[in-house]
């Protein structure tokens, strides 16, 4: 069988380059060397988030549902080991720290560390592919995340936006919090842990990328050499079951009260069904983020009209979020007065100009942060493995940014404010 | 004269300095200013204010757009400008952070335009006959006093907070940095425009500059720069937590869906201190690491809470611990807590705890040089605290931590204070 190759991209300007492989058991891995840094940074990461709650059992016809939360809970899991200690103590033992989160579509276990990089490599690429589940160990585990879940339901800006997207959404499980909720964790069972690895923790369906001052070619060899000793059985494509979206929101309010000093505001866009992938998608997100910021960012005359009125703060913020199933967009803030700071985003934010000069500075403002990225390892690797997960690549960003044009803001702008895709979440006061 | 430590250059002395760390790890250059305030009851507001109000405009760009057009156009820079609090200071910090110019069409000069930006914005506020914009003063006076009566949203800094305020009883590093809500209603341009003229003119001033540059340039910059001719007042010596001496429990209920509790210890050892290694590394075995003690038994093995953690405050001689709970297990919560630092006291410490965190610490502090913020962060506080180990030589110091040294800084560590959010809900429990 030949070796598979290492494919090198370049962006010369910035003096950066990224080696990127598929192995034979179908894992992907990527290395961005940064010379000079101190610390190298490695993550393992599935595609597999907390919206992949219904699939078909990989081998037969059948499609199951599995409880909401399962793959946050699966990420508590994955750290604990036959035989007692966990994967935090090996990491330990050799100065790493470690951690793991979830998502919507994927779930990620990541190292940083200063020294012994091939043994926290080892580390990282063995624990994730063996689960150790015990009604024991499972039981022990709920009463942790029922106090996680129980601390984000403290949180106003996580409930505002929970709240948000119940009401944007009938079915798409971006509609649940990642974690699950304290019922729906309780019924979680070993034999759902089990089968939910089985299905996603492929490595067909895994992708491996390590970033700081590293020697791509033996973190590559490295990783190949792991997975040759494995001998993953060939899996089919996993088959996701997501059900029919309608495009109108759900409900278009939704208010709730809890301990907070003054209102807190957000409302929502759900983008229409697109099935964009790769780079039409990123392409959208930049789209997006350009005309959100050009609207209502701090540097345009609406955002100052509407601080100056004392309606918004500093923390205001308006963005777009995608995945290959879903793509809304999400403003607010703290606010003394929900009904007029509603009434004026709805009666202006379709009148505003939109000029080639707003568009020239978003394009510059995007360029610096694109180049500012490769500063800070962790945010690297967040954005490199979110496009990974979506089709695209890093090195994609400075083309797509010269590439788009007023016209490409007006027509997102038209598709995104229809009222019927709109809808407002409120927490009052208690 | 403090010097940097290492990779710096530069000096502080007579109430203003700068410091320049030059490196080629970095495609951002970071400009930072600081000013020092002492945080005094009833004249807290006064100084928070200030960044915001300097933040909104400036002579050259006289409306808060053209200041956010003009970061924009270089390429993306962001600049905060906010209040925060050291010890029993008052920290106002003015942050620019943008790409190297290297790095950019055309290859502007970020160094002088950053310093040029900073400068603009701390000396040449938009100011008519001498006193700030009306509107701009009355508008941001609203948005303190919203964000002093916001502070309640955050449920676990709120908790924090609570705790400090029962330590410190009346200690002026209990002050919030934001003050009170009656002070910042009381606040007139007078008073704003009195702390305004005081910070420039005399409270101690430090200037960080960090990334790939020529620090010569950096010190011509400062040398010529008036802002840093005159002497200013000296720094104030850092007082040192004074514990009650009696362990104090204060309760605060609200309709919350969990519980915070959080403890309060006097370690009586602040980062100069030749015991400060040693309490570090204590910290570390306590609570400072998923292998620590806290995480593994109040979450791992009684699975009482999410998070469990220990950390110190190297400015005031202070630890805290803190865990989110169920409401019904605070007696529990504390027991496992009290034990596990009787245990520290017996020195009931395994091998494996003293190198897991030995190992821990070394990766945390050498991954500090790879973030600005924390590398300028690192050396203010060295500067503030008046030397101390950081770095190489904290991580040599820290090699150096036998198990009786942590035994005899557990000796010192004293409860003060417990803290308990809880809801306000009879009966209220975890089986819904």
């Amino acid at each position: 069988m030949p070796k598979p190759e290492t494919v090198i991209q370049e962006h010369a300007d910035i003096d950066e380059r990224i080696y990127q492989v598929r192995l034979d058991s179908g894992l992907s891995v990527a290395v961005l060397p940064r010379p000079g840094f101190t610390k190298a940074y490695a993550t393992y990461a599935t595609h597999y988030g907390s919206i992949d709650n219904a699939f078909k059992v990989p081998g037969t016809d059948r499609t199951v549902s599995v409880p909401d939360g399962i793959a946050h809970f699966l990420e508590h899991k994955m750290f604990e080991k036959e035989g007692g200690g966990d994967a935090f103590d090996d990491f330990s033992r050799y100065g790493a720290s470690s951690n793991a989160y979830t998502d919507y579509v994927s779930t990620t276990f990541l190292f940083s560390t200063t020294s012994h990089l091939q043994e926290n490599m080892d580390i990282l690429l063995d624990f994730v592919q063996r689960p150790y589940f015990t009604e024991e160990n499972v039981a022990k585990e709920k009463g942790i995340i029922e106090q996680e879940i129980r601390m984000y339901l403290d949180m106003p800006g996580d409930r505002l936006h929970s709240n948000l997207m119940k009401a944007l959404y009938h079915h798409n499980s971006v509609r649940l919090d990642v974690t699950g909720s304290v019922e729906s964790i309780r019924t979680i069972r070993p034999e759902d842990l089990y089968l939910c690895h089985r299905t996603f923790y492929h490595p067909s369906n895994m992708h491996v990328f390590v970033t700081g001052d590293v020697d791509a070619e033996r973190v590559i060899a490295q990783v190949a050499e792991a997975q040759a000793s494995r001998e993953a059985q060939p899996q089919p494509p996993i088959e996701r079951e997501y059900p029919h979206e309608p495009a109108e929101v759900r409900e278009s309010r939704v208010e709730y009260r809890m301990p907070v000093a003054a209102p807190l505001f957000m409302m929502g866009f759900k983008d229409e069904p697109n099935h964009l992938k790769g780079r039409e998608l990123l392409r959208r997100e930049i789209v997006a983020a350009f005309m959100w910021n050009v609207l209502v960012g701090r540097s345009s005359s609406f955002f100052a009209r509407l601080y100056e009125q004392g309606l918004i703060n500093n923390r205001f913020q308006a963005h777009y979020t995608a995945g290959l199933t879903y793509g809304f967009s999400v403003l607010g803030s703290e606010t003394p007065d929900p009904e007029r700071l509603e009434a004026e985003l709805r009666d202006t934010l379709d009148k505003l100009p939109i000029s080639q000069q707003d568009l020239e500075r978003q394009q510059r403002r995007e360029l610096g942060e694109y180049v500012g990225l490769f500063q800070n390892l962790e945010e690297l690797a967040y954005v490199h493995n979110h496009l990974v997960f979506r089709g695209s690549s890093l090195f994609d960003i400075p083309d797509l940014i010269g590439s788009i044009r007023v016209e490409d803001m007006e027509e997102f702008r038209a598709r995104q404010l229809s009222p019927s895709q709109t809808a407002v979440s409120v927490i009052f006061p208690e | 004269m403090t010097e940097g430590a290492v990779g710096f250059r530069g000096h502080f002395e007579a109430g203003r300095g700068w410091y320049c760390y030059p490196t080629k790890r970095f495609k951002t250059l970071s400009v930072y200013a600081y000013w020092l305030n002492p945080l005094t009851a009833g004249e807290t507001s006064g100084g928070a204010l200030v960044p915001q109000i300097l933040r909104r405009a400036s002579q050259s760009w006289n409306s808060t757009v053209l200041v956010e057009r003009r970061l924009e156009e270089l390429y993306g820079a962001s600049f905060r400008a906010e209040v925060g609090k050291i010890g029993d200071q008052q920290l106002l910090s003015f942050q620019f952070d943008a790409v190297n110019g290297r790095f950019l069409p055309g290859h502007p000069d970020m160094l002088s335009q950053g310093l040029n930006f900073v400068r603009e914005m701390m000396y040449r506020p938009l100011t008519v006959d001498g006193r700030f914009d009306r509107a701009i003063f009355e508008q941001e006076k609203v948005l303190l006093g919203r964000q002093i009566q916001a502070l309640i949203n955050d449920k676990g800094r709120y908790a924090l907070n609570r705790l400090v305020e029962v330590l410190a009883d009346g200690q002026r590093f209990g002050i919030s940095r934001l003050g009170t809500l009656e002070e910042a209603e009381r606040l007139t341009m007078d008073d704003v425009l009195k702390v305004y003229t005081e910070l420039q003119r005399r409270c101690p001033l430090i200037w960080f500059v960090v990334g790939d540059v020529d620090p010569n340039a950096v010190q011509q910059a400062f040398d010529a720069s008036p802002e840093m001719a005159d002497t200013r007042g000296p720094l104030a010596t850092m007082t040192k937590f004074r514990p009650h001496g009696q362990a104090r429990a204060v309760v605060d209920r609200q309709p919350v869906q969990q519980g915070k509790v959080n403890l309060g210890y006097a370690t009586g050892i602040t980062a100069n201190d030749p015991d400060y290694p040693a309490l570090v590394m204590y910290a570390g075995v306590l609570g400072g690491f998923p292998h620590s003690k806290l995480f593994m038994n109040v979450r791992e093995k009684a699975s009482l809470a999410y998070y469990a953690y220990a950390r110190l405050d190297a400015v005031l001689g202070l630890m805290i611990v803190g865990a989110g709970i169920e409401f019904d297990n605070f007696d529990a919560a504390v027991d496992i807590i009290n034990q596990q630092v009787d245990l520290m006291r017996q020195g009931s410490i395994s091998d494996e705890e003293m190198q897991f965190t030995f190992k821990g610490l070394t990766n945390e502090i050498r991954a500090e040089n790879d973030s600005p913020g924390r590398i300028i962060g690192r050396q203010l506080e060295r500067v503030l605290v008046g030397g101390g180990p950081s770095g190489p030589q904290l991580i040599e110091a820290l090699s150096q931590v036998t198990k009786q040294d942590v035994m005899r800084v557990a000796e010192q560590v004293r409860l003060d204070a417990t803290y308990f959010l809880t809801t306000d809900r009879q009966g209220q429990s975890a089986a819904q």
